[in-house]
């Protein structure tokens, strides 16, 4: 446990159990550079199948950068570098011959906040399998749309409506919407990072059960700056500091019984 | 311990009564000063709105008068033996009408005099007569009654331009050409009627028959060909630039020398024009093909920033949104953020497209400041443009040609606001909120 | 949606080089040339078109200068057929020509233009000499005391100038120096007026460029204002303000006799007759250079020389006079004519 934070030398040992049977992602030693600053040290960590992982930590400690990795949307930035290896179902998604596009469409995300196209509720959902022709017919995209609806239990709230925009939604449904979008690509894993940042507390309920229902179907990753939600919706924890994953464990256990000082300090409340 | 925090609480609660009581005491002062800058704004506008109306009364008063033309009746005997069946297209017209005019005054014997009254009807009425016998061979032989047009200082002698009290050495219009004109008036024979020749010919040395066609044809084949040229290049230019190209030096620089560009002189477009497409590609002089391109030249700087600044005011979200459902860039450009650019992109090309509808500079440049009686039918018919028009007439001696210039004038201010309003009602067909 | 505009454009593109290859041929004539001419070129060229089967000229208003510019620039389609000009051209220009291949000029007079100095009506017309002018506008005159040097020109009034003329203030509006008439009123007005003081005369020989700077330096202390190209806006001051006076061409003053009147000079008044007759001191020939290896190219150029050398154009009762050209007398235009006809090349040494 010789913590060199300042460095961002290798020797940061993460605490708790970073290895899962059978994970859907494998991230190792992942490193983010923003030009000089380095954002993500040496991650290692393995994420399940069919659980929701929450990734928690002080602002800036590097959450989103790091779930950004795993679709590769870090790319979209401009002089940012990641060096390592991630895994998704034993490919390294960071390999050269590696076509962001499909793994897009494998790795969803859904971000902090709502962000529908201008369009109508229905081209939102729509949109996905449109571009990546999963529908042959005017019926199967319905079909596509409803079901997307349906899992992001949003249906019965617009399914009048679907010709109404996006943006006319209230905000909790707006971030529903985009799940739907999310899911209507049949992704493997849904990256979701503070979700429900931007939504009052009933519309965060809604969507705390919803992440627990597509759990069923779904890998899903998720940041939040609230351990409450954390502890509500996650199986597994992992704890960023300052670029460092510092602990991962089970999520009860991280909670209840922290092994690394950090950790300790964040949930206790004397830090962050 | 105990004594300073009491002292501590008393200056906290003092200090917020007099908060409150400095405040309610600047309030009014901060109220008066938004009235004041209020009014300095309305003040502002009402001078702004002052000057804009008084431009507009000034130009339609002055130009308005130009959609009207005096016309006189007069019969004209189309005598077969002036009218050779083969010859008709070369016969001697002016002499059916100057006959015409003789037999209306039998009285006038004098050289001088008879040049005056023949003075007093267009040339105009040549060529009328002419097509008309042209269209119809039938009417050889017969008497015909018709309406022609009257010279333009007869024109303005009727639109009440020429004042009568004036020694008559110092009118264009002479006592006698009065007299007739008043004897035509009283037979009812003289009549104003809508201008169509002002609105359907080219150019004219005579006022008369001077119409702004050609050179409204000539500036909207221009359009076409900068519009063409310069939106989908302005535009590609400016997606590239802002979505694809990798932030670099190289960029800095082009972007630069895009800025750089927008504030050059049109003129200096103009000499550039005259140096790569007509003394380089050979493109004929004072073709509105040439003229597009020069003014292409000019716009595409224009239409390029105006659509940089228009895409980077798409929200990221939006990009994010596409690219997390696995949209290509390509994608995420053209479904999402183009389409959400477009109002501000067109708006962009409409200011740069104004712009070029009123150029001159550079189009003195390439030959399209000429005197062009033939209306153009192409893009390589040599024409010119309506301020140009608009320039050649406001420098003619004629008097006539000064209620036409306004009219031009008029009508140039007519085509922009019609511009203004498409790019509106596309601003609103494309406009979306997010 | 973009692609159909891409789509368009490249479709017009091509179709617009496609057609420009295709028209090899010119089949109007092309003229540029002087503003003064401009106008009587203008009325030929309408008048030309209308009445013929060729198709009507295209008339460029470039300067003389510029015009010849381009006339000289070569042989070929692109280049203008014809150059109007109100002076005669140039040694230095007939060389460039020459340079270019342009070899055989045909030179036609066509008739003259008068340079008025006007004022309205409100007031009795003035009668004035070059000497005055000269006096009234130059930047630096000789010293009043008759010594050969100069001094900045002190005038105020015309009645410092010279005690018969009005106590009214100086205040002239003018061309700007681009302008042709600007550079003919200087040569003829200022410079005939410079030249009546012997000391400048002699200087023409000893030191060209200053005598140039004594002539042709007009003043800067608001006694002389520039009032832009457009001469219709001249008149309008020249109406809003009686003790102005203005300088344009004849045309302008024939067409607005009711609004101003011009000044004798010399004791010459600015008409038709004394013009013509090369009384009135300031007045120009006007000239129109043809570039003789394009006639029987581009169809018309016979022809448009036929209809502007012709009587009732060019004639003392022809269209162009009513125009406010001032036509030549009978000799010199039959000469011409001749000329023009015959296609007789000038010679310049
Ligand atoms: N686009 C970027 N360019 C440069 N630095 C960035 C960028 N995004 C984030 N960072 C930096 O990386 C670190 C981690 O940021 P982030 O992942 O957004 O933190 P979190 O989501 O945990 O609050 C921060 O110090 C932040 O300043
Ligand atoms: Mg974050």
């Amino acid at each position: 446990m010789e913590t060199n934070e300042s460095t961002g030398q290798k020797g940061f040992q993460t605490v708790g159990e970073t290895k899962v049977e059978n994970p859907r992602m494998t991230c190792r030693d992942v490193n983010v550079y923003y030009g000089d600053k380095h954002a993500i040290k040496h991650v290692g960590i393995d994420i399940g199948r069919n659980q929701v992982i929450a990734m928690i930590g002080p602002s800036g400690c590097g959450k989103s950068t790091f779930i950004r990795c795993l679709n590769r949307m870090n790319d979209t930035i401009p002089r940012c570098r990641v060096t390592g290896e991630i895994l998704l179902d034993d490919t390294n998604i960071y390999d050269r011959d590696i076509d962001v596009v499909p793994l897009r469409a494998q790795v969803g995300m859904v971000f902090q906040k709502p962000n529908p196209f201008p369009k109508s509720i229905y081209d939102n959902v729509a949109y996905g399998p449109r571009i990546h022709g999963l529908a042959q017919n005017k019926a199967e995209l319905d079909e596509y749309v409803e079901t997307s609806l349906k899992r992001a239990g949003l249906w019965e709230e617009v399914k009048d409506r679907l010709d109404h925009s996006g943006t006319s939604l209230s905000g909790g449904q707006q971030q529903r919407l985009c799940i739907a979008r999310t899911i209507a690509v049949s992704p493997e894993v849904i990256l979701m990072d503070e979700p429900c940042s931007a939504l009052d507390p009933i519309a965060t309920a809604k969507i705390e059960g919803l992440i627990d229902e597509l759990r069923t179907h779904y890998t899903i990753v998720i940041v939040t700056h609230s351990m409450q939600q954390a502890a509500r919706v996650s199986q597994r924890t992992a704890y960023f500091h300052m670029g460092d994953l510092v602990e991962v464990g089970i999520t009860d256990k991280v909670f209840t019984n922290p092994r690394h000082k950090l950790t300790e300090d964040y949930i206790t409340g004397r830090f962050g | 311990m105990n004594n300073s925090e009491y002292k501590q609480k008393a200056l906290d609660k003092s200090s917020s009564g007099r908060t409150i009581e400095m405040v309610n005491k600047s309030l009014s002062r901060r109220y008066k000063a938004e009235r004041r800058f209020r009014r300095y704004g309305q003040v502002a506008i009402i001078i702004s709105l002052g000057f804009l109306c008084l431009l507009f009364i000034s130009i339609i008063s002055k130009g308005y008068p130009a959609f009207y033309q005096t016309f006189i009746q007069i019969d004209v005997f189309l005598d077969p033996d002036v009218l050779p069946k083969d010859k008709l297209s070369t016969a001697n017209y002016p002499g059916l009408i100057k006959k015409s005019l003789s037999s209306e005054f039998p009285e006038v014997e004098l050289r001088r005099e008879k040049k005056q009254l023949y003075g007093m009807v267009s040339i105009g009425a040549y060529y009328q007569i002419r097509k008309m016998v042209m269209k119809n061979r039938d009417m050889i032989g017969t008497t015909q009654t018709v309406w022609v047009p009257v010279d333009d200082d007869i024109d303005m002698l009727a639109k009440g331009h020429i004042d009568r009290n004036t020694p008559e050495l110092e009118r264009r219009v002479k006592d006698i050409q009065l007299a007739w004109f008043d004897r035509w008036d009283k037979a009812g024979k003289i009549k104003k009627r809508f201008n169509t020749t002002f609105f359907t010919s080219g150019d004219s040395r005579e006022p008369e028959m001077s119409g702004i066609w050609g050179a409204m044809a000539g500036s909207l084949y221009v359009l076409v060909v900068t519009l063409l040229l310069s939106f989908p290049i302005g535009v590609a230019a400016a997606v590239y630039l802002e979505e694809f190209a990798s932030k670099s030096r190289w960029v800095d620089l082009i972007e630069v020398n895009i800025n750089n560009l927008a504030a050059v002189p049109s003129i200096v477009f103009g000499l550039l024009g005259l140096a790569i497409f007509i003394n380089f590609f050979g493109l004929p002089r004072s073709a509105p093909l040439v003229g597009g391109l020069v003014l292409t030249l000019m716009t595409l700087p224009i239409i390029i920033i105006a659509s940089r600044a228009a895409l980077q005011s798409v929200p990221p979200s939006i990009r994010q949104a596409a690219l997390g459902v696995g949209a290509s860039k390509m994608q995420t450009v053209f479904h999402h953020v183009f389409p959400l650019a477009l109002p501000g992109i067109l708006t962009g090309t409409i200011i740069g497209i104004s712009r070029a509808l009123g150029e001159t500079a550079p189009l003195l440049m390439i030959g399209m400041v000429a005197f062009i009686v033939d209306v153009p039918g192409s893009f390589t018919d040599p024409s010119t443009v309506l301020p140009v028009q608009i320039y050649l007439w406001a420098d003619s001696p004629e008097r006539a040609f000064v209620e036409r210039t306004s009219a031009a004038i008029l009508v140039l201010l007519a085509l922009l606001i019609a511009t203004n309003f498409l790019a509106v009602l596309l601003r609103n067909r494309f406009e979306r909120r997010w | 949606m973009i692609r159909i505009i891409v789509v368009l454009a490249a479709a017009f593109t091509t179709f617009t080089f496609w057609t420009c290859t295709q028209s090899e041929s010119r089949n109007y004539v092309s003229i540029v040339g002087s503003s003064t001419v401009y106008p009587f070129a203008a009325v030929v060229a309408e008048q030309f078109g209308r009445t013929t089967r060729f198709r009507t000229p295209i008339l460029e208003s470039t300067g003389s200068g510029g015009g010849i510019k381009l006339f000289c620039s070569g042989v070929g389609l692109e280049h203008p057929d014809i150059a109007n000009a109100s002076r005669r051209i140039k040694k230095s220009e007939v060389d460039r020509c020459r340079e270019n291949g342009v070899n055989e000029i045909i030179e036609v007079k066509i008739g003259y233009d008068g340079i008025v100095l006007a004022s309205s009506r409100k007031n009795p017309p003035m009668s004035i000499s070059r000497k005055d002018i000269f006096l009234a506008l130059a930047k630096e005159i000789p010293d009043l005391s008759g010594a050969e040097k100069l001094i900045a020109n002190p005038h105020k009034t015309w009645k410092d100038v010279n005690s018969s003329l009005p106590d009214t203030k100086i205040e002239v509006l003018g061309p700007p120096p681009t302008s042709g008439t600007r550079d003919a009123f200087v040569e003829l007005a200022m410079e005939g007026g410079a030249k009546t003081f012997s000391w400048i005369k002699d200087l023409k020989k000893k030191d060209k460029s200053r005598y140039k700077a004594i002539c042709h330096t007009i003043r800067e202390d608001g006694a002389f204002i520039e009032a832009g190209e457009n001469d219709n806006l001249i008149i309008q001051k020249l109406e809003a303000n009686p003790d102005a006076v203005g300088i344009f061409g004849f045309s302008f003053l024939e067409q607005n006799t009711d609004k101003i009147q011009g000044s004798s000079v010399d004791g010459f008044e600015p008409n038709f007759g004394s013009i013509a007759k090369g009384d009135y001191p300031v007045s120009r020939p006007l000239f129109m250079y043809v570039k003789k290896s394009h006639v029987g190219v581009i169809p018309g150029i016979k022809n448009y020389i036929e209809e502007f050398t012709s009587d009732k154009a060019w004639g003392e009762d022809g269209y162009l006079a009513d125009k406010g050209m001032i036509p030549m007398p009978k000799e010199e235009r039959e000469k011409y004519y001749n000329d023009a006809r015959y296609l007789v090349p000038i010679e310049i040494k």
